[in-house]
């Protein structure tokens, strides 16, 4: 590909988390800090370098317990920086990295600080349990108010009767699906910043308690405490970089109404992301050495499986029975940290990019993948969604 | 006894929708220009951008695009387990409409119409299974 693309001038230069746990016992503030100190270190940079913060989501959104914290100026403010460019992110954030690049490479900013921290684990511990989505306000707003009132209390309650469906359409079954949190605590039994990492059985997954038919207690993600934070800087920056990773392509399609009850097509979710995203490079999806690939539930991973051509449509299920393609030493490693399902729900594809970007550097310890050069990372897919390929520099 | 739960904010858009389930009547929005069905009410027509809608009174039966059993009790004093399901209504082409379902659900299943009551009040979409 010769034209020039725009993700092309602009780098991930560091990834940087906190502690990460069920639940860990300091501030949101005190997380994200930590995050970005992290980041800017490991980037080779100086918080005297960065010009541009980010974070998801901004300081409007609460509607769960614990899924929002902090706000943009203070963090600005405890850092000391002087910034040409922010974003507070709730809609239309796409990918963690995605408003960051756009913003280096029409050089507004030079490096772009863009994080996420969610306190969920202990708010959910809080609650008693996992709280209903817009539990912290009084009635159900915009889309929600169609949903919380009839008793679709959360998310996963309004995604469980597209995964129905799709069991229904494909003729998929539970137990081929379970191979795909079963593979990941494998991986997460290697990562000790996973959140779980005892290791889980097809038999444990059977025996699981339902949540929302046909999902499971391991069907869903963790809700954890912790931060990440990545930077991104300007292309023409990487003599002063220590280890960047390049933005192969990248897109973001919202095609299907963006309200969890109202997709046309649960078989097509994901699909006009990747496609657009495959138009914007010459690699193959025999070409990526490592998929992260978004897993708020189970189900999700299945689409984006099927959306970014790994398999083809209905044939997910079959793809991953067994767990031998998905293992780190299969053709496709799925999720190597863990995923949102045993390594925590640090939410919109943040702790899948660092992944991606340790795995790209050989700095992902016992979970390396051998030879890795192509990562894809993907995030949510049909309310919001985004596709990348980051490559090795 | 009140129904557990979380009740809708009541807009300019959906104002008539809730005042009509009261009343027992489960509406949606038609354009008056290309007689398109929209849900939920925003005033304007998805296929056309016209603004002049009208409010239609939904005729069953209801196709059950899918359903969940949600066995979790997200709220205090929530009765576990029911079943949700998305409903589409063939009468009225493109709209779905989320709600309760009573009795058997199976995927493509005919269901017919109605509300029930709804926490803070309200009156929500219901199904009963045929
Ligand atoms: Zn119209």
């Amino acid at each position: 590909m010769t034209e020039e693309r725009a993700e092309h001038r602009a780098v991930i230069s560091g990834v940087g988390q906190s502690e990460i746990g069920r639940q860990v016992d300091r501030s949101g503030l005190q997380l994200t800090l930590d995050a970005i100190l992290a980041a800017v270190a490991d980037a080779g940079l100086t918080l005297d370098d960065v010009d541009g913060l980010a974070m998801f989501p901004g300081g409007g959104v609460a509607n769960l317990p614990g899924y929002a914290n902090g706000n943009l100026y203070e963090v600005h403010d405890a850092l000391g920086v002087t910034t040409t460019w922010r974003q507070g992110q709730v809609e239309g954030m796409s990918l963690p990295f995605y408003g960051a690049a756009m913003a280096v490479a029409t050089g507004q900013a030079r490096h772009v600080v863009v994080w996420r921290t969610v306190k969920e684990g202990s708010a959910a511990r809080g609650a008693g349990g996992r709280p209903a989505y817009g539990s912290t306000k009084p009635a159900a707003e915009g889309p929600n108010a169609w949903l919380l009132p009839v008793g679709m209390l959360s998310p996963v309650v309004q995604v469980a009767p597209y995964a129905m469906r799709y069991l229904h359409d494909f003729g998929a079954t539970r137990e081929q699906l379970g191979w795909i949190p079963v593979t990941q605590r494998a991986h997460a039994a290697l990562n000790p910043d996973a959140v779980y990492r005892d290791p889980l059985t097809i038999d444990d997954y059977l025996a699981a308690r339902m949540i929302s038919t046909p999902m499971c207690l391991y069907d869903c993600d963790v809700p954890a405490d912790g931060a990440t934070a990545i930077v991104v800087s300007a292309a023409d920056t990487t003599a002063d970089l220590r280890a960047p990773v390049r933005i192969e392509c990248m897109a973001g399609v919202v095609d299907q109404r963006p309200a969890w009850d109202q997709w046309q097509d649960f078989s097509r979710v994901g699909h006009a992301t990747a496609a657009a995203m495959w138009a914007r490079t010459d690699l193959r999806p025999a070409d990526v050495d490592v998929a992260q690939l978004y897993d708020g539930f189970t189900i999700e991973v299945v689409w984006w499986l099927e959306a970014m051509g790994f398999c083809g449509v209905g044939e997910a299920a079959a793809f991953v029975e067994g767990g031998t393609r998905i293992a780190l030493d299969g053709e496709l490693p799925l999720n190597t940290w863990g995923g949102q399902l045993s390594g925590g729900r640090l939410h919109a594809a943040f702790g899948h990019t660092a992944e991606a970007v340790r795995q790209l550097r050989g700095e992902a310890g016992d979970r390396q993948v051998a030879g890795c050069e192509v990562a894809a990372v993907t995030n949510v897919g049909v309310l919001e969604a985004g596709a990348a390929l980051l490559t090795r520099f | 006894m009140t129904v557990p739960g979380i009740p809708p904010a009541v807009t300019e858009e959906t104002a008539p929708f809730w005042d009509a389930a009261r009343e027992g009547r489960v509406v949606v929005e038609r354009c008056t220009a290309c007689g398109a069905h929209g849900f939920p009410p925003r005033g304007i027509c998805r296929s056309c951008r016209g603004r002049e809608m009208e409010w239609v009174e939904v005729t069953g039966p209801g196709v059950v695009y899918s359903y969940t059993v949600n066995h979790q009790r997200w709220l205090p004093d929530l009765e576990v387990p029911y079943t949700v399901a998305l409903v589409d209504l063939p009468a009225h082409p493109g709209v779905r409409i989320a709600g309760r379902l009573h009795g058997e659900p199976v995927i493509g299943g005919e269901v017919d119409f109605g509300v029930e009551e709804g926490p803070g009040g309200f009156a929500v979409p219901s199904f009963r299974a045929r």
